[in-house]
Protein backbone atom coordinates (compact mmCIF):
# COMPACT_ATOMS: atom_id res chain seq x y z
CA UNK A 1 0.00 0.00 0.00
CA UNK A 2 1.19 3.17 -1.02
CA UNK A 3 -0.41 6.37 -0.03
CA UNK A 4 -0.46 9.71 -2.75
CA UNK A 5 -0.56 13.10 -2.05
CA UNK A 6 1.02 15.15 0.12
CA UNK A 7 0.37 14.65 4.01
CA UNK A 8 -1.08 17.65 5.86
CA UNK A 9 2.13 18.48 8.55
CA UNK A 10 4.08 18.69 4.89
CA UNK A 11 1.89 21.42 3.66
CA UNK A 12 1.33 23.27 6.66
CA UNK A 13 4.92 22.97 8.52
CA UNK A 14 7.17 22.10 5.63
CA UNK A 15 10.28 23.75 6.10
CA UNK A 16 9.42 25.96 9.57
CA UNK A 17 9.72 23.38 12.23
CA UNK A 18 9.47 24.51 15.62
CA UNK A 19 11.88 24.62 18.16
CA UNK A 20 11.75 21.15 20.12
CA UNK A 21 9.30 22.19 23.12
CA UNK A 22 8.27 25.54 21.38
CA UNK A 23 4.34 26.63 22.00
CA UNK A 24 5.06 27.89 18.28
CA UNK A 25 4.58 24.66 17.63
CA UNK A 26 0.98 23.89 18.45
CA UNK A 27 -0.46 27.88 17.92
CA UNK A 28 -1.72 27.19 14.92
CA UNK A 29 -3.17 23.58 15.73
CA UNK A 30 -7.21 24.00 15.46
CA UNK A 31 -9.86 24.14 18.50
CA UNK A 32 -9.89 20.65 20.16
CA UNK A 33 -13.29 18.58 19.99
CA UNK A 34 -11.66 15.59 21.83
CA UNK A 35 -10.23 15.70 25.43
CA UNK A 36 -6.39 14.58 25.10
CA UNK A 37 -5.10 12.55 27.98
CA UNK A 38 -2.00 11.25 27.97
CA UNK A 39 -0.78 8.46 30.42
CA UNK A 40 3.20 7.86 31.60
CA UNK A 41 5.52 7.45 34.22
CA UNK A 42 8.99 6.93 34.08
CA UNK A 43 9.45 3.05 34.74
CA UNK A 44 7.95 0.38 32.56
CA UNK A 45 5.67 -2.88 34.13
CA UNK A 46 3.70 -0.45 36.50
CA UNK A 47 0.27 -0.94 34.77
CA UNK A 48 0.36 2.42 32.59
CA UNK A 49 -1.69 0.01 29.71
CA UNK A 50 -3.93 -1.56 32.01
CA UNK A 51 -4.94 1.97 33.45
CA UNK A 52 -5.55 2.81 29.89
CA UNK A 53 -7.53 0.36 29.04
CA UNK A 54 -9.23 1.05 31.98
CA UNK A 55 -10.13 4.52 31.82
CA UNK A 56 -11.02 4.29 28.73
CA UNK A 57 -13.38 1.48 28.75
CA UNK A 58 -15.04 3.57 31.56
CA UNK A 59 -15.27 6.37 29.47
CA UNK A 60 -16.65 4.37 26.47
CA UNK A 61 -19.08 2.75 28.75
CA UNK A 62 -20.76 6.08 29.88
CA UNK A 63 -21.40 7.28 25.94
CA UNK A 64 -17.92 8.87 25.20
CA UNK A 65 -16.39 7.98 21.73
CA UNK A 66 -13.01 7.00 22.72
CA UNK A 67 -9.73 6.78 20.69
CA UNK A 68 -6.75 4.94 22.50
CA UNK A 69 -2.78 5.53 21.17
CA UNK A 70 -0.70 3.15 21.69
CA UNK A 71 2.29 5.47 21.47
CA UNK A 72 4.93 3.14 23.12
CA UNK A 73 6.78 2.89 19.44
CA UNK A 74 9.31 0.25 21.04
CA UNK A 75 7.00 -2.15 23.14
CA UNK A 76 3.46 -1.75 22.02
CA UNK A 77 1.05 -4.03 23.87
CA UNK A 78 -1.86 -2.46 24.71
CA UNK A 79 -3.91 -4.29 22.31
CA UNK A 80 -3.39 -7.12 23.95
CA UNK A 81 -4.99 -5.25 26.91
CA UNK A 82 -8.37 -4.99 24.98
CA UNK A 83 -8.54 -8.58 23.64
CA UNK A 84 -6.94 -7.25 20.46
CA UNK A 85 -4.70 -9.18 17.87
CA UNK A 86 -2.73 -6.76 16.32
CA UNK A 87 -1.75 -9.22 13.34
CA UNK A 88 -0.27 -7.39 10.27
CA UNK A 89 -3.69 -5.11 10.64
CA UNK A 90 -2.92 -1.20 10.44
CA UNK A 91 -1.01 0.49 12.87
CA UNK A 92 1.04 3.55 13.43
CA UNK A 93 3.68 2.58 11.60
CA UNK A 94 1.87 3.17 8.54
CA UNK A 95 0.84 6.58 9.21
CA UNK A 96 4.08 7.40 10.13
CA UNK A 97 5.98 5.70 7.14
CA UNK A 98 2.85 7.60 5.39
CA UNK A 99 0.78 4.81 3.89
CA UNK A 100 -2.50 6.02 5.33
CA UNK A 101 -3.01 9.30 5.07
CA UNK A 102 -5.85 9.60 7.58
CA UNK A 103 -4.93 8.98 11.34
CA UNK A 104 -9.40 8.02 11.49
CA UNK A 105 -8.52 5.17 9.33
CA UNK A 106 -6.03 4.20 11.83
CA UNK A 107 -7.76 3.68 14.37
CA UNK A 108 -9.89 -0.04 14.64
CA UNK A 109 -12.12 -1.13 16.33
CA UNK A 110 -12.22 -2.85 19.57
CA UNK A 111 -14.79 -5.43 21.38
CA UNK A 112 -16.26 -1.98 23.51
CA UNK A 113 -18.58 -0.39 21.57
CA UNK A 114 -17.67 3.31 21.23
CA UNK A 115 -13.74 2.84 21.67
CA UNK A 116 -11.11 2.09 18.94
CA UNK A 117 -7.57 1.66 18.90
CA UNK A 118 -4.54 2.95 17.16
CA UNK A 119 -2.00 0.25 17.14
CA UNK A 120 1.26 0.58 18.54
CA UNK A 121 4.29 0.80 15.57
CA UNK A 122 4.21 -3.07 15.54
CA UNK A 123 6.44 -4.02 12.34
CA UNK A 124 8.36 -1.18 12.24
CA UNK A 125 11.87 -1.89 10.81
CA UNK A 126 13.56 1.15 11.25
CA UNK A 127 14.17 2.93 15.09
CA UNK A 128 11.34 3.69 17.23
CA UNK A 129 11.61 7.10 17.73
CA UNK A 130 9.95 9.64 15.95
CA UNK A 131 11.10 12.74 14.37
CA UNK A 132 9.80 16.25 15.07
CA UNK A 133 7.45 16.55 12.12
CA UNK A 134 6.45 13.18 12.60
CA UNK A 135 4.99 13.90 15.99
CA UNK A 136 3.91 17.15 15.10
CA UNK A 137 1.84 15.85 11.94
CA UNK A 138 0.66 13.26 14.34
CA UNK A 139 -0.68 15.79 17.25
CA UNK A 140 -2.41 17.69 14.35
CA UNK A 141 -4.32 14.89 12.95
CA UNK A 142 -5.16 13.97 17.04
CA UNK A 143 -7.27 17.01 17.60
CA UNK A 144 -9.36 16.41 14.61
CA UNK A 145 -10.26 12.84 15.24
CA UNK A 146 -14.15 12.50 15.71
CA UNK A 147 -14.03 11.43 19.44
CA UNK A 148 -14.68 13.20 22.76
CA UNK A 149 -11.48 11.56 24.39
CA UNK A 150 -8.28 10.17 23.08
CA UNK A 151 -5.69 9.00 25.24
CA UNK A 152 -2.44 8.19 24.66
CA UNK A 153 -0.63 5.46 26.20
CA UNK A 154 3.03 6.56 26.77
CA UNK A 155 6.58 4.65 26.62
CA UNK A 156 8.13 3.70 29.53
CA UNK A 157 11.45 6.70 30.00
CA UNK A 158 11.92 9.71 29.24
CA UNK A 159 12.90 10.49 25.56
CA UNK A 160 11.50 13.75 23.67
CA UNK A 161 8.66 11.55 22.02
CA UNK A 162 7.57 10.38 25.11
CA UNK A 163 7.55 14.24 26.68
CA UNK A 164 6.19 15.81 23.97
CA UNK A 165 3.13 13.58 23.90
CA UNK A 166 2.78 14.28 27.38
CA UNK A 167 3.03 17.79 27.47
CA UNK A 168 0.56 18.37 24.10
CA UNK A 169 -2.10 16.78 26.46
CA UNK A 170 -5.14 18.57 28.40
CA UNK A 171 -4.54 15.87 31.29
CA UNK A 172 -1.13 14.25 31.86
CA UNK A 173 -1.10 11.54 34.14
CA UNK A 174 2.29 10.03 35.95
CA UNK A 175 1.81 6.24 37.07
CA UNK A 176 3.84 4.75 39.87
CA UNK A 177 3.85 2.44 42.33
CA UNK A 178 4.81 2.60 45.66
CA UNK A 179 8.48 0.82 45.12
CA UNK A 180 11.43 2.98 45.23
CA UNK A 181 12.18 2.44 42.01
CA UNK A 182 8.59 3.67 40.14
CA UNK A 183 8.89 6.26 42.40
CA UNK A 184 12.08 7.64 41.35
CA UNK A 185 11.41 7.12 37.69
CA UNK A 186 8.03 9.01 38.16
CA UNK A 187 10.15 11.92 39.66
CA UNK A 188 12.79 11.63 36.59
CA UNK A 189 9.58 11.91 34.15
CA UNK A 190 7.98 14.62 36.04
CA UNK A 191 11.17 16.75 36.16
CA UNK A 192 12.06 16.00 32.70
CA UNK A 193 8.21 17.21 31.80
CA UNK A 194 8.89 20.38 33.71
CA UNK A 195 12.23 21.36 31.98
CA UNK A 196 11.06 20.93 28.49
CA UNK A 197 7.50 22.50 29.40
CA UNK A 198 9.88 25.39 31.08
CA UNK A 199 12.27 25.26 27.32
CA UNK A 200 9.22 26.00 25.65
CA UNK A 201 7.87 28.66 27.30
CA UNK A 202 11.21 30.51 28.04
CA UNK A 203 12.53 32.19 24.79
CA UNK A 204 15.11 34.14 25.40
CA UNK A 205 18.17 32.07 24.21
CA UNK A 206 20.28 32.67 27.39
CA UNK A 207 17.71 31.64 29.86
CA UNK A 208 16.91 28.44 27.16
CA UNK A 209 20.73 27.54 27.90
CA UNK A 210 20.49 27.93 31.42
CA UNK A 211 17.27 25.47 31.46
CA UNK A 212 19.59 23.16 29.36
CA UNK A 213 22.42 23.51 32.09
CA UNK A 214 19.97 22.93 34.76
CA UNK A 215 18.62 19.83 33.57
CA UNK A 216 21.60 18.08 34.39
CA UNK A 217 21.41 18.05 38.21
CA UNK A 218 25.21 17.81 39.00
CA UNK A 219 25.71 21.05 37.30
CA UNK A 220 28.57 23.72 37.38
CA UNK A 221 26.30 26.24 38.42
CA UNK A 222 24.84 24.89 41.40
CA UNK A 223 21.65 25.16 40.08
CA UNK A 224 19.81 22.30 42.31
CA UNK A 225 16.30 22.73 41.88
CA UNK A 226 13.76 25.18 40.08
CA UNK A 227 13.55 27.35 42.68
CA UNK A 228 17.40 27.75 42.44
CA UNK A 229 16.83 28.22 38.87
CA UNK A 230 13.98 30.51 39.21
CA UNK A 231 16.66 32.66 41.11
CA UNK A 232 19.07 32.44 38.27
CA UNK A 233 16.58 33.33 36.30
CA UNK A 234 15.11 36.10 37.34
CA UNK A 235 19.32 38.02 37.58
CA UNK A 236 19.45 37.75 33.95
CA UNK A 237 16.05 38.48 32.74
CA UNK A 238 12.98 39.29 35.71
CA UNK A 239 10.37 39.25 32.40
CA UNK A 240 11.28 35.73 31.92
CA UNK A 241 11.26 34.88 35.33
CA UNK A 242 7.75 36.47 35.80
CA UNK A 243 6.97 33.92 32.50
CA UNK A 244 8.75 31.21 34.78
CA UNK A 245 6.14 31.40 37.46
CA UNK A 246 3.24 30.95 35.12
CA UNK A 247 4.65 27.50 34.13
CA UNK A 248 4.77 27.03 38.04
CA UNK A 249 1.01 28.11 38.39
CA UNK A 250 -0.26 26.28 35.38
CA UNK A 251 1.76 22.95 35.23
CA UNK A 252 -0.70 20.58 36.81
CA UNK A 253 0.03 16.47 35.77
CA UNK A 254 -2.10 13.95 37.66
CA UNK A 255 -1.06 11.49 39.41
CA UNK A 256 -2.10 7.72 40.08
CA UNK A 257 -0.39 5.06 42.57
CA UNK A 258 -1.20 1.70 41.07
CA UNK A 259 -0.65 -1.59 43.32
CA UNK A 260 -1.59 0.26 46.04
CA UNK A 261 -1.88 -2.78 49.32
CA UNK A 262 -2.63 -0.38 52.46
CA UNK A 263 -3.16 2.95 54.00
CA UNK A 264 0.23 3.22 54.42
CA UNK A 265 0.84 3.20 50.48
CA UNK A 266 -2.47 5.30 50.09
CA UNK A 267 -0.51 7.72 52.12
CA UNK A 268 2.63 7.37 49.46
CA UNK A 269 0.35 9.12 46.65
CA UNK A 270 -0.18 12.67 49.46
CA UNK A 271 3.60 12.39 50.16
CA UNK A 272 4.48 12.28 46.49
CA UNK A 273 2.31 15.21 45.45
CA UNK A 274 3.91 17.46 49.12
CA UNK A 275 7.59 15.92 47.68
CA UNK A 276 6.63 18.20 43.94
CA UNK A 277 5.25 21.19 45.85
CA UNK A 278 8.16 21.75 48.09
CA UNK A 279 10.69 20.56 45.28
CA UNK A 280 9.51 21.94 41.90
CA UNK A 281 7.04 24.29 43.24
CA UNK A 282 4.27 22.74 41.54
CA UNK A 283 0.70 21.54 43.19
CA UNK A 284 0.43 18.22 41.24
CA UNK A 285 -3.24 16.30 41.43
CA UNK A 286 -3.15 13.37 42.77
CA UNK A 287 -6.21 11.67 40.96
CA UNK A 288 -6.38 8.53 42.85
CA UNK A 289 -5.04 4.81 43.50
CA UNK A 290 -5.65 1.43 42.44
CA UNK A 291 -5.74 -1.15 44.73
CA UNK A 292 -3.79 -4.17 44.91
CA UNK A 293 -6.15 -6.83 43.24
CA UNK A 294 -5.93 -10.28 41.79
CA UNK A 295 -8.42 -9.88 39.70
CA UNK A 296 -6.02 -7.44 37.97
CA UNK A 297 -3.64 -10.21 36.89
CA UNK A 298 -6.73 -12.24 36.24
CA UNK A 299 -7.76 -9.93 33.23
CA UNK A 300 -5.17 -9.16 31.85
CA UNK A 301 -4.57 -12.83 31.34
CA UNK A 302 -7.99 -13.21 30.31
CA UNK A 303 -7.41 -10.17 27.87
CA UNK A 304 -10.06 -8.00 28.74
CA UNK A 305 -10.31 -4.71 30.74
CA UNK A 306 -11.08 -5.32 34.88
CA UNK A 307 -13.86 -3.01 34.38
CA UNK A 308 -15.75 -5.36 32.10
CA UNK A 309 -14.19 -9.06 33.80
CA UNK A 310 -14.50 -8.14 37.13
CA UNK A 311 -16.78 -4.87 37.47
CA UNK A 312 -17.74 -5.50 41.23
CA UNK A 313 -13.99 -5.75 42.04
CA UNK A 314 -12.47 -3.01 44.37
CA UNK A 315 -9.39 -2.32 41.19
CA UNK A 316 -12.84 -1.60 38.93
CA UNK A 317 -14.03 1.15 41.56
CA UNK A 318 -11.18 2.88 41.75
CA UNK A 319 -10.62 2.74 38.36
CA UNK A 320 -13.93 4.19 37.80
CA UNK A 321 -13.93 7.07 40.65
CA UNK A 322 -10.46 8.39 38.87
CA UNK A 323 -12.90 8.72 35.40
CA UNK A 324 -15.52 10.29 37.43
CA UNK A 325 -12.99 12.76 38.80
CA UNK A 326 -11.53 13.43 35.77
CA UNK A 327 -14.70 13.44 33.24
CA UNK A 328 -18.15 14.06 36.00
CA UNK A 329 -18.81 10.63 34.14
CA UNK B 1 3.33 29.69 42.94
CA UNK B 2 4.75 27.54 45.86
CA UNK B 3 6.11 29.84 48.15
CA UNK B 4 10.08 28.46 48.92
CA UNK B 5 10.21 27.01 52.21
CA UNK B 6 11.82 29.33 54.53
CA UNK B 7 8.97 31.67 53.62
CA UNK B 8 6.45 29.35 53.95
CA UNK B 9 3.17 29.64 56.76
CA UNK B 10 2.55 27.01 59.18
CA UNK B 11 -0.24 25.63 57.39
CA UNK B 12 1.78 25.84 54.19
CA UNK B 13 4.63 23.77 55.66
CA UNK B 14 2.36 21.16 56.75
CA UNK B 15 0.23 21.47 53.99
CA UNK B 16 -2.89 21.60 56.26
CA UNK B 17 -6.02 24.13 55.73
CA UNK B 18 -5.78 27.39 57.94
CA UNK B 19 -9.03 26.87 59.21
CA UNK B 20 -8.29 23.14 59.75
CA UNK B 21 -9.45 21.65 62.96
CA UNK B 22 -7.27 20.00 65.41
CA UNK B 23 -7.85 16.60 63.74
CA UNK B 24 -7.07 17.75 60.26
CA UNK B 25 -3.57 19.28 61.48
CA UNK B 26 -2.99 16.38 63.49
CA UNK B 27 -3.18 14.25 60.01
CA UNK B 28 -1.28 16.98 58.05
CA UNK B 29 1.42 16.63 60.17
CA UNK B 30 1.86 12.53 60.37
CA UNK B 31 1.45 12.58 56.51
CA UNK B 32 4.71 15.11 56.52
CA UNK B 33 6.30 13.52 59.35
CA UNK B 34 5.91 10.47 57.35
CA UNK B 35 7.31 11.85 53.61
CA UNK B 36 10.39 13.27 55.01
CA UNK B 37 11.50 10.52 57.78
CA UNK B 38 14.98 9.06 57.14
CA UNK B 39 13.01 5.89 55.81
CA UNK B 40 10.68 7.80 53.30
CA UNK B 41 10.57 6.33 50.09
CA UNK B 42 9.15 9.24 49.12
CA UNK B 43 11.14 11.88 49.55
CA UNK B 44 14.93 10.18 49.35
CA UNK B 45 15.84 10.31 45.83
CA UNK B 46 15.39 14.15 45.42
CA UNK B 47 16.07 15.18 49.20
CA UNK B 48 19.39 14.42 50.90
CA UNK B 49 19.58 13.28 53.98
CA UNK B 50 20.09 16.84 55.30
CA UNK B 51 17.37 18.45 53.35
CA UNK B 52 15.07 16.32 54.83
CA UNK B 53 16.32 17.05 58.37
CA UNK B 54 15.96 20.63 57.83
CA UNK B 55 12.05 20.11 56.66
CA UNK B 56 11.72 17.71 59.49
CA UNK B 57 12.56 20.43 61.59
CA UNK B 58 10.56 23.26 60.19
CA UNK B 59 7.57 20.85 60.30
CA UNK B 60 7.84 19.93 63.68
CA UNK B 61 8.24 24.00 64.58
CA UNK B 62 4.89 24.19 62.76
CA UNK B 63 3.60 21.50 64.47
CA UNK B 64 4.35 22.38 68.48
CA UNK B 65 2.27 25.68 67.55
CA UNK B 66 -0.31 24.51 65.65
CA UNK B 67 -1.22 21.55 67.58
CA UNK B 68 -1.59 24.45 71.04
CA UNK B 69 -5.03 26.28 70.63
CA UNK B 70 -3.14 29.19 72.57
CA UNK B 71 0.12 29.03 70.44
CA UNK B 72 -2.10 28.88 67.16
CA UNK B 73 -4.67 31.62 68.10
CA UNK B 74 -1.74 34.15 68.76
CA UNK B 75 -0.28 32.89 64.98
CA UNK B 76 -3.18 33.41 63.32
CA UNK B 77 -3.30 36.58 64.86
CA UNK B 78 0.29 37.22 63.45
CA UNK B 79 -0.37 35.82 60.26
CA UNK B 80 -3.26 37.75 59.70
CA UNK B 81 -1.45 40.90 60.35
CA UNK B 82 1.46 39.88 58.22
CA UNK B 83 -0.87 38.35 55.40
CA UNK B 84 -4.44 38.71 54.92
CA UNK B 85 -5.00 36.39 52.46
CA UNK B 86 -4.19 33.30 54.92
CA UNK B 87 -7.67 32.83 55.80
CA UNK B 88 -9.25 32.30 52.19
CA UNK B 89 -10.94 29.50 52.60
CA UNK B 90 -10.13 26.75 50.45
CA UNK B 91 -12.10 25.94 47.02
CA UNK B 92 -12.88 22.30 45.42
CA UNK B 93 -10.75 21.98 42.47
CA UNK B 94 -12.70 21.76 39.54
CA UNK B 95 -11.52 19.92 36.17
CA UNK B 96 -9.05 21.41 34.45
CA UNK B 97 -10.25 22.83 31.19
CA UNK B 98 -9.20 21.27 28.03
CA UNK B 99 -5.91 22.72 26.91
CA UNK B 100 -2.61 21.41 26.68
CA UNK B 101 -0.08 21.62 29.39
CA UNK B 102 2.19 23.25 27.55
CA UNK B 103 -0.73 26.14 26.75
CA UNK B 104 -1.87 26.80 30.64
CA UNK B 105 0.77 28.85 30.58
CA UNK B 106 -0.36 31.54 28.25
CA UNK B 107 -3.83 30.98 28.56
CA UNK B 108 -5.57 29.38 31.45
CA UNK B 109 -6.63 31.62 34.19
CA UNK B 110 -3.78 30.55 37.51
CA UNK B 111 -5.75 28.39 40.19
CA UNK B 112 -5.96 29.36 43.24
CA UNK B 113 -3.08 28.35 45.69
CA UNK B 114 -4.39 24.34 47.67
CA UNK B 115 -3.11 24.42 51.03
CA UNK B 116 -5.24 21.51 52.12
CA UNK B 117 -4.60 17.98 53.32
CA UNK B 118 -6.94 15.46 51.45
CA UNK B 119 -10.82 15.98 51.63
CA UNK B 120 -12.76 13.42 51.38
CA UNK B 121 -14.27 12.85 47.87
CA UNK B 122 -17.62 10.92 48.47
CA UNK B 123 -19.51 12.07 45.33
CA UNK B 124 -16.00 11.11 43.51
CA UNK B 125 -17.49 7.29 43.38
CA UNK B 126 -16.77 5.67 46.53
CA UNK B 127 -20.34 6.10 47.71
CA UNK B 128 -22.33 3.91 45.60
CA UNK B 129 -25.23 4.20 43.23
CA UNK B 130 -27.73 4.13 46.11
CA UNK B 131 -26.00 6.43 48.93
CA UNK B 132 -25.62 4.13 51.61
CA UNK B 133 -22.82 4.11 54.03
CA UNK B 134 -21.84 0.57 55.22
CA UNK B 135 -18.62 -0.84 56.51
CA UNK B 136 -17.11 -1.30 53.12
CA UNK B 137 -18.16 2.28 51.83
CA UNK B 138 -17.00 3.47 55.83
CA UNK B 139 -13.21 1.79 55.06
CA UNK B 140 -12.69 2.77 51.47
CA UNK B 141 -13.24 6.60 52.51
CA UNK B 142 -10.99 6.51 55.99
CA UNK B 143 -8.52 4.45 53.28
CA UNK B 144 -8.73 7.22 50.64
CA UNK B 145 -7.61 9.89 53.04
CA UNK B 146 -4.63 7.97 54.14
CA UNK B 147 -6.26 7.69 57.75
CA UNK B 148 -5.79 4.41 59.73
CA UNK B 149 -7.49 2.17 61.76
CA UNK B 150 -5.72 3.05 65.04
CA UNK B 151 -5.78 6.98 64.52
CA UNK B 152 -9.81 6.65 64.48
CA UNK B 153 -9.14 4.43 67.64
CA UNK B 154 -7.16 7.49 69.38
CA UNK B 155 -9.14 9.73 68.40
CA UNK B 156 -12.48 8.78 69.86
CA UNK B 157 -11.40 5.94 72.16
CA UNK B 158 -13.63 3.57 70.17
CA UNK B 159 -12.31 -0.14 70.84
CA UNK B 160 -10.55 -1.06 67.32
CA UNK B 161 -12.64 -4.21 67.61
CA UNK B 162 -15.94 -2.26 67.54
CA UNK B 163 -14.39 -0.41 64.32
CA UNK B 164 -13.27 -3.85 62.25
CA UNK B 165 -16.60 -5.28 63.22
CA UNK B 166 -18.21 -1.83 62.07
CA UNK B 167 -15.84 -2.08 58.82
CA UNK B 168 -16.68 -5.48 57.74
CA UNK B 169 -20.57 -5.11 58.65
CA UNK B 170 -20.00 -8.15 61.32
CA UNK B 171 -23.59 -7.29 62.65
CA UNK B 172 -23.60 -10.04 65.41
CA UNK B 173 -20.47 -8.42 67.06
CA UNK B 174 -21.40 -4.94 67.06
CA UNK B 175 -22.56 -3.30 70.59
CA UNK B 176 -25.94 -2.56 71.18
CA UNK B 177 -27.81 0.09 68.83
CA UNK B 178 -27.37 3.38 71.61
CA UNK B 179 -23.72 2.61 71.90
CA UNK B 180 -23.74 1.98 67.91
CA UNK B 181 -24.72 5.29 66.56
CA UNK B 182 -22.30 7.55 68.77
CA UNK B 183 -19.73 5.25 67.26
CA UNK B 184 -20.86 6.11 64.19
CA UNK B 185 -21.20 9.54 64.43
CA UNK B 186 -17.46 9.73 65.91
CA UNK B 187 -16.39 8.29 63.34
CA UNK B 188 -18.19 10.14 60.40
CA UNK B 189 -16.80 13.08 62.28
CA UNK B 190 -13.42 11.80 61.70
CA UNK B 191 -13.89 11.06 58.40
CA UNK B 192 -15.51 14.50 57.99
CA UNK B 193 -18.88 12.95 57.18
CA UNK B 194 -22.46 14.12 57.99
CA UNK B 195 -22.39 12.41 61.33
CA UNK B 196 -26.52 11.73 61.34
CA UNK B 197 -26.42 10.44 58.31
CA UNK B 198 -24.16 8.21 58.44
CA UNK B 199 -25.70 6.89 61.80
CA UNK B 200 -29.30 6.44 59.84
CA UNK B 201 -27.82 4.69 56.84
CA UNK B 202 -25.75 2.43 58.59
CA UNK B 203 -28.21 1.23 60.93
CA UNK B 204 -30.97 1.21 58.39
CA UNK B 205 -28.39 -1.15 56.37
CA UNK B 206 -28.00 -3.07 58.80
CA UNK B 207 -31.83 -3.49 60.05
CA UNK B 208 -32.41 -4.59 56.53
CA UNK B 209 -29.25 -7.31 56.11
CA UNK B 210 -30.50 -8.58 59.34
CA UNK B 211 -34.35 -8.81 58.42
CA UNK B 212 -33.10 -10.24 55.03
CA UNK B 213 -30.93 -12.65 56.48
CA UNK B 214 -33.55 -13.74 59.04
Amino acid sequence: MRRTGTPSWLSTRRGEPGLPGRDDDVVATPPSVARVWAVGGGKGGIGKSFLVANLATVAARSGKRVILIDADLGGANLHTCLGVRAGERVSLSDYFEERVLDLDKVAIETPIPGLRLILGALGHTGKAETTQEQRQALLKAVRRLPADLVIFDLAAGTDRSTIDFFLEADDGFVVTTPEPTAIENAYAFLRAAFYRRLAGALSDSNVRELIRVAMDQRNERGIRTPGDLLGAIEKLDPAEGERFRRVLDTFRPHLVVNQVRDTEEVKMGFSITSVCKKYFGIDIDYAGYICFDDNVWRSVKDRRPLVLAYPHSDGALYVRRIVKKLLGA
Amino acid sequence: MVRPLTEQSYYELLEAPAEGTPQQIERAYRIARATYSPSSTAAYSVFSADECAAILRRIDEAYATLSDARLRREYDARLRHADPRVRVPTRASAPAPAMPLRQRAERAPVPPPRQSAPEPDIDGGLVPDNGIFDGDVLRRIRVSLGIELEEIAATTKINEHHLRSIESNHYDQLPPPVYLRGFLKQIAKCLSLDAGHVADSYTAHMRESSARRD
